[in-house]
């Protein structure tokens, strides 16, 4: 006997669309996916563990600026040729040059520098008993942690903050009115990353450059334009994406006050605070794939070209993986996908568990009665999002 | 060289194959395969995937 299955249906383009909302878990109550306005969503972790690996499904950002009117200029050309983009053995060649030089023993040692950087923002604001948490904390902070990976200087912070402020102007869906300031500002990165390139070929240093410079495998190594390409890449993908996720993990912890105090007397959680912030509330509330054939997977059928989004607040709050789904930094739990999965996984999330480490345990350990102390500014709940202004008042320690 | 994988902590996303490609494979249902006794020769490759892996899931030992 054939049952018809009821397929839920949300309209995610919605500016009011909400991943925390009850629409969406009744959706994933009722079934593994949904339909949606833009694609298929998949809800449940079970289902996003093992489809977001799936190869014959492509990471499919690569189409966006085609899709937008858009085909040619600096950032096309960049766009068209980056990491994240490419597939097969072309992205493999590229990611196995990157990976080691993003490896947990090398990240590690970068430890003292950001623990110092995050004392420092902290003491600047914390006789004031209150500041704006996303530019006189999380802002500076990511964009500083990339400036001290890659090795620009850290004082020109507010600059590289600004390029890919207009470089993430290509997100948009006006990326073909942007396209000017986007073309500029790419060029102004491209003109960082290729002197910090011609530095450390001249005079190698015990550095992330140096060794991206220096990576070779088997004859093979990144010719300057794909090590230039590689460096804006992660200097664009790192920076947002930590501050958002810095302001996220600050609104979970705010929301859980107890797991707060609790991290303040066992610093040593701050590492599994930071998993649990991303399983429950995660910046990329969406990593997409797009079939590059017809897609079937049991009632699922998805013809060549369209859009899979993986919902992962949705399967990082999933029960069927999750028993107690509140927030409990002390608990072992099922892998939260956050950063993405399977070969684009991402390169960074060494440097971005690491840095928000440190400022989770370094804030906890200074601040407590945290709250928010004005009217608070959000992006919309899909694709990336994070709080815009975050107005917050504390007590100290 | 001997080589594990703690299945409890790998999450199949296949990063240790561009490391070691001849050493470890993902199958067609994406379930990472691996061999067990590995040539000394290959000792780099096999360090790196251990190195890189975003679970850090392998053991290698002599
Ligand atoms: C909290 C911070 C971060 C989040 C939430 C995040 C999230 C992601 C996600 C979701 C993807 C796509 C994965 C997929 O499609 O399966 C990705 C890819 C990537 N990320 Fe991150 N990321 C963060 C920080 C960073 C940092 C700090 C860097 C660089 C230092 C970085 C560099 C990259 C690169 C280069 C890729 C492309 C990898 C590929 O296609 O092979 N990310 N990230
Ligand atoms: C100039 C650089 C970038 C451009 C133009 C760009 C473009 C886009 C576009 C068009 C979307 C889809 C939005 C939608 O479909 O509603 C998107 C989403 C996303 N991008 Fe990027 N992206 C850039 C850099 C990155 C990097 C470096 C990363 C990795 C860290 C990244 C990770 C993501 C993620 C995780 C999403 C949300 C899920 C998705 O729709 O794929 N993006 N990006
Ligand atoms: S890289 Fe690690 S997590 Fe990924 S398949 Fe290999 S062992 Fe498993």
């Amino acid at each position: 006997m054939s049952t018809e299955i009821d397929v839920p249906y949300l309209y995610i383009s919605d500016p009011s669309f909400a991943m925390h909302s009850e629409a969406v878990r009744e959706a994933r109550e009722r079934h593994w996916y949904a339909n949606t306005n833009y694609g298929f969503a998949v809800l449940r972790h079970e289902y996003v563990s093992t489809l977001l690996k799936d190869t014959r499904l492509s990471q499919g950002s690569g189409k966006w600026p085609d899709h937008n009117g858009v085909h040619s200029g600096l950032f096309y050309d960049w766009w068209t040729k980056c990491l994240l983009v490419l597939e097969g053995e072309d992205h493999h060649r590229i990611r196995r040059l990157l990976n080691p030089a993003f490896s947990f023993r090398h990240i590690e040692a970068y430890v003292p520098r950001f623990e110092q950087l995050a004392t420092e923002l902290v003491d600047a604001i914390i006789d004031r008993g209150e500041f704006e948490y996303v530019h006189d904390f999380a802002e500076p902070y990511a964009t500083r942690v990339l400036c001290i990976l890659t090795g620009i200087p850290e004082s020109e912070w507010p600059t590289i903050a600004r390029i890919s402020s207009s470089i993430g102007l290509a997100l948009g869906v006006t990326i073909k009115d942007d396209l000017p300031e986007i073309d500029n500002a790419l060029a102004e990165l491209y003109g960082y990353a290729e002197a910090l390139i011609v530095d450390r070929q001249a005079s190698p240093r015990d550095d992330l450059v140096t060794r991206l410079v220096e990576a070779n495998r088997a004859g093979d190594s990144l010719s300057d334009d794909e090590l230039r390409n590689a460096l804006c890449l992660l200097i664009f993908g790192g920076m947002d994406t930590t501050r958002n996720q810095l302001g996220l993990g600050m609104q979970t912890m705010m929301q859980n006050p107890d797991q707060w105090e609790l991290l303040a007397q066992r610093p040593e959680l701050a590492r599994n605070a930071v998993e649990e912030v991303m399983r429950m509330n995660p910046t990329t509330t969406w990593v997409t794939r797009e079939a590059m054939v017809d897609f079937d997977y049991e009632d699922l059928h998805a013809p060549a070209g369209s859009t899979v989004h993986f919902f992962t607040q949705v399967s990082g709050t999933d029960p069927a993986a999750y028993p107690n789904p509140g927030m409990d930094i002390t608990a072992e739990r099922a892998p939260h996908y956050g950063f993405g999965g399977g070969m684009h996984h991402c390169l960074g999330h060494f440097v971005a568990r690491m840095d928000m480490t440190i400022a989770l345990r370094t804030l906890s350990q200074r601040m407590t009665n945290i709250r928010v102390s004005g009217v608070d500014e959000w992006m919309p709940d899909s694709g990336n999002t994070g709080p815009v202004y975050l107005p917050l008042a504390f007590d100290k320690r | 060289m001997n080589v594990s994988v703690d299945r409890a902590k790998c999450d199949n996303h296949g990063q240790c194959t561009f490391s070691a490609p001849t050493v470890f494979r993902l199958n067609e249902q994406g379930i990472l395969e691996y061999d067990e006794k590995v040539d000394d020769s290959l000792r780099a490759d096999v360090d790196e995937a251990a190195d890189v892996c975003p679970m850090q899931a392998i053991i290698v030992t002599d």
